[in-house]
């Protein structure tokens, strides 16, 4: 009696698992917005991701491709840089075969590094060249634009300035919030050295000093300080007004306004994707970039996280301002590797920190 | 014989925790050789020190205030008839449980000109409250948040003092505050000491307070560097565990000359009347509980609540089940980590203060200044070790085991500093009389070291656990893969600036530390 019991019960486990018929992901919500049908088989092969792009704004991204394609996805979530160093520490035993970034700082850094692999031209040739590597090792796939934040109590948009030079001028002073050594404006404050060159650069950031521009650690914060009017203005990336002005309604008294086009404050900051060199399911893991890159995603980066897409022929959605000229964004990130360091230096030595 | 096999047990013990404490340090050391830093010419440098003396400067104030604060707190709910004492033990370690980067945020959010408070205050006649930034802030924000470092060590001291002391001196015709200072004083010096420390060695660490108050202290330029100037950032890590060993190797020397604590457990405490001064302590306390913990909660709340409640926006980006997820992880890594911090501690405690013995005391040393080494680098530190340990190192590489041993690295320090008062606690007297009645080493532990030990044991755990729930960047880069935290989600959803996400699990997080602190430290610690 006992025997056959333990023969019907080992039967049942051999038939769930094989002549049950295949298992299925089951997803919802917004990820069943990104793929609609069906989901694939679910098959054994696992990408591991190092997401420095949070859980909150990419993870049905990530649900939807497991269900299109029957890949298992597991994710470390952390921030960008940290990531990044952990991926260096790892080297060649480094369990991560995709590495997404919040900007392109932590990709150089691999890059220089050489931790990255090729990715292939069919994959690269999906953005616009100045969204992806010189070196093919990683590519945008969604982006940020520079903009200024104003409190809308004090201000009227007539007041706003069209460059960010002009915010070294006396009627400027004590009023601009700078996040100096937050990652994306380090970035940024690259790119204006490559741009511009380095004299100008640095004495911008010096003039911005000594018109006592107020230091604040990161983007977010400095939204939050615009809406209580503790600044006025303060340079940030678009993103996270939009994302204050959801959650505190009417109470948060704080817009965008954007530099002129052609400024360099209105440079276009991009989230990037990379492959592993030390990978060993290089297809899947291209496939997953592949994915990002395609029509329904691009297409939720910029209706759900309200963010610019790069591929895919996508149009920005309505409430984002048009982003005209992309000359800017043709400069050169990827200096950023080896430009960072000396970007460091000249932000310490600014003083900036310290108002 | 037995007595010296057990002692040798023990030194094994200490020196095998003593090189698992040290690995992050040798990993700095070993990453200031590779990396090419020059720790020593940059600490001649105007712009290291800069910050590094305002790094020790606020360290100090903080030190002072939170000592005062947190002494001052315990004697009340352990020894006065203070109204509602017990659910001020309750409350009162609550914000040890805020992530600076978000508990920060919300005191800004509420207390700053514009903020909620604001509106509030201007019924009472404040009309401009000042600008939370700078060394103000910063200190303001850390004394508020760190108190609880002094305050649970220094309660469970006051309560397991024995009464007699202070009715003899009371009988001699000393007055209460005489009382106090000659003897109360006295006796809970050494776990003032050991709490201060910990706060001073706490605030010279963090990174989310400071940045956000935008006071440039050392850990700013070591957090924007680890990209860019790697170098520097290992140096100037390098600076920072320099000086906490000085920290620490001044605490121990100074508190050799603290008097000797013991305990009989045959006078309850003495309790206090506080008889005019009801009123007076009354709003001392409240007005504590209001800056600590009520500012940051309305703050999460408004954040909560907003986001949530709006009709037009979008849905939450965290469901349910996630938020349960997250919380059942955070109690247990947290409460497994309280537990193994508790049986490696206790041991090194007794080898340093009841043996004197010279292994036990390095071992302390390490085990302590280890606090002042940022989250992120003892993750990568013990990253470094698994990936060059061959079989050990992959057996270990994305497990449990490895989490929790390195949350153990990281807040180990929190309990030895108390664990080290309950074991000098113990009366020797009352051991060499358990002794002579017949009681074998196991008994004498069971019967009378674990008894006198218990409430000292209690808040060391309870501190562990609290610190364990907020930690970040270890859960980040270190938990098994799949595995998200409260603090983790929470760290999401703000840098996002999901803030009704973030502020709800951030509520969810406060209340779970106040049932703990409920549980765990203080319903067991009153049965005693």
């Amino acid at each position: 009696m006992h025997r056959i019991k333990i023969f019907i019960s080992s039967a049942v486990i051999l038939c769930a698992t094989a002549c049950g018929g295949a298992e299925r992901f089951e997803i919802d919500g917004l990820a069943a917005e990104i793929h609609s049908g069906q989901c694939a088989e679910k098959s054994d092969d696992v990408v591991t991701i190092y997401s420095g792009r949070k859980e909150n704004l990419i993870d049905p991204v990530l649900r939807a491709f497991e269900c299109a394609s029957g890949i298992n996805v597991q994710v470390r979530w952390g921030k960008s840089a940290e990531l990044a160093m952990l991926i260096d520490e790892e080297g060649n035993q480094s369990p991560a075969d995709v590495f997404l970034s919040q900007s392109p700082g932590p990709v150089s850094f691999l890059e220089a590094k050489g931790l990255l692999a090729a990715l292939p031209e069919t994959t690269l040739n999906r953005v616009a060249s100045q969204n992806r590597s010189d070196a093919d090792t990683w590519v945008g796939f969604s982006g940020r634009k520079r903009v200024l934040v104003y409190n809308i109590d004090d201000l009227d948009p007539s007041d706003l300035p069209s460059s960010v030079f002009e915010l070294t001028e006396e009627r400027w002073q004590g009023q601009v919030a700078i996040p100096a050594t937050n990652g994306s404006f380090m970035d940024w404050f690259t790119v204006f050295r490559n741009y511009h060159g380095d004299d100008v650069a640095t004495e911008w950031l010096q003039g911005m000093v000594d018109n006592d521009a107020r230091y604040y650690p990161n983007n977010r914060s400095i939204v939050e300080a615009a809406s209580r009017g503790e600044v006025k203005v303060g340079l940030v990336n678009h993103y996270y007004n939009y994302q204050e002005s959801a959650a505190g309604g009417s109470k948060h008294r704080a817009e965008n306004h954007d530099f002129n086009d052609n400024d360099i404050g209105s440079l276009l900051i991009i989230t990037a994707a990379t492959i592993l060199k030390s990978t060993e399911t290089t297809v899947n893991a291209q496939a997953l970039v592949d994915y990002l890159l395609s029509s329904p995603v691009q297409q939720y980066f910029t209706d759900q996280t309200l963010e610019y897409p790069l591929a895919a022929n996508i149009a920005p959605n309505h409430v984002l301002p048009p982003l005209a000229a992309l000359q800017i964004g043709s400069v050169d990130f990827d200096s950023l590797g080896n430009g960072l360091d000396e970007t460091s230096r000249i932000i310490e030595s600014s003083g900036i920190q310290n108002q | 014989m037995r007595q010296d096999n057990a002692v040798k047990g023990l030194r094994v013990f200490g020196l095998a925790s003593a090189i698992a404490f040290a690995f992050p340090g040798l990993y700095l050391i070993w990453r200031n050789f590779t990396s090419g830093a020059d720790p020593l010419g940059l600490l001649f440098n105007n712009q290291t020190l800069q910050p590094l003396w305002r790094t020790i400067y606020l360290a100090s104030l903080v030190s002072t205030s939170a000592a005062c604060l947190g002494t001052a707190l315990a004697w009340l709910t352990a020894r006065t008839d203070l109204p509602f004492g017990k659910m001020w033990r309750v409350l009162l370690p609550v914000p040890l449980v805020f992530p600076t980067f978000i508990g920060a945020a919300a005191f800004i959010r509420t207390l700053s000109p514009g903020g909620l408070a604001s509106e509030w205050l201007t019924a009472f006649g404040v009309h401009q409250t000042p600008q939370l930034r700078g060394l103000f802030g910063a200190w303001l924000v850390l004394t508020f948040f760190c108190y609880p470092y002094v305050y649970l060590p220094v309660s469970a001291r006051l309560k397991q003092l024995p009464g007699s002391y202070e009715q003899t001196a009371l009988l001699l015709g000393d007055t209460q505050p005489q009382v106090f200072i000659r003897v109360i004083l006295r006796q809970i010096a050494s776990s003032i000491t050991a709490g201060t420390l910990l706060v001073f060695l706490y605030t010279i660490s963090d990174f989310g307070a400071v940045q956000l108050m935008r006071f440039d202290t050392l850990t700013r330029a070591i957090e924007t560097n680890y990209l860019a100037r790697p170098p520097v950032s290992f140096a100037m890590s390098l600076i920072l565990l320099a000086l906490a060993a000085v920290v620490v190797t001044s605490e121990r020397a100074a508190s050799r000359h603290l008097p000797k604590i013991s305990t009989h457990q045959s006078h309850p405490p003495v309790r206090y009347e506080l008889g005019s001064w009801k009123v007076p302590s009354l709003l001392f306390v409240v007005a504590t509980f209001a800056i600590s913990v009520a500012a940051p909660v309305a703050a999460l709340a408004d954040w909560a609540l907003r986001g949530t409640l709006r009709s037009d926006g979008r849905p939450l980006t965290v469901s349910g089940s996630k938020i349960v997820e997250a919380t059942v992880n955070t109690l247990t890594s947290s409460i497994a980590t309280g537990v193994v911090a508790l049986l490696v501690i206790t041991p090194i405690a007794f080898l340093a203060n009841r043996h004197k013995d010279r292994i036990g005391k390095f071992a302390h040393s390490v085990v302590i200044s280890t606090f002042a080494i940022p989250g992120i680098l003892i993750a990568l530190s013990l990253r470094f070790w698994t990936i060059r340990s061959g079989f050990i190192g992959s057996f270990f590489y994305d497990s449990m085991t490895l989490l929790i041993f390195a949350y153990v690295v990281r807040f180990a320090s929190l309990a030895i500093g108390a664990a080290s008062v309950a074991v000098s606690a113990v009366p020797t007297a009352l051991h060499d009389a358990a002794a002579t009645l017949g009681a074998d080493r196991r008994r004498r532990f069971r019967t009378v070291d674990i008894p006198v030990m218990k409430p000292g044991l209690l808040a060391a755990a309870g501190l562990v656990i609290l610190s364990t729930m907020k930690e970040l960047p270890i859960s980040l880069l270190l938990a098994p893969i799949g595995f998200p935290t409260l603090t983790t989600r929470i760290f999401s959803s703000f840098e996002e600036a999901f803030v009704a996400e973030a502020g709800v699990m951030a509520l969810v997080l406060v209340t779970a530390s106040a049932f703990l602190s409920w549980s765990l430290v203080l319903r067991r610690t009153n049965t005693l």
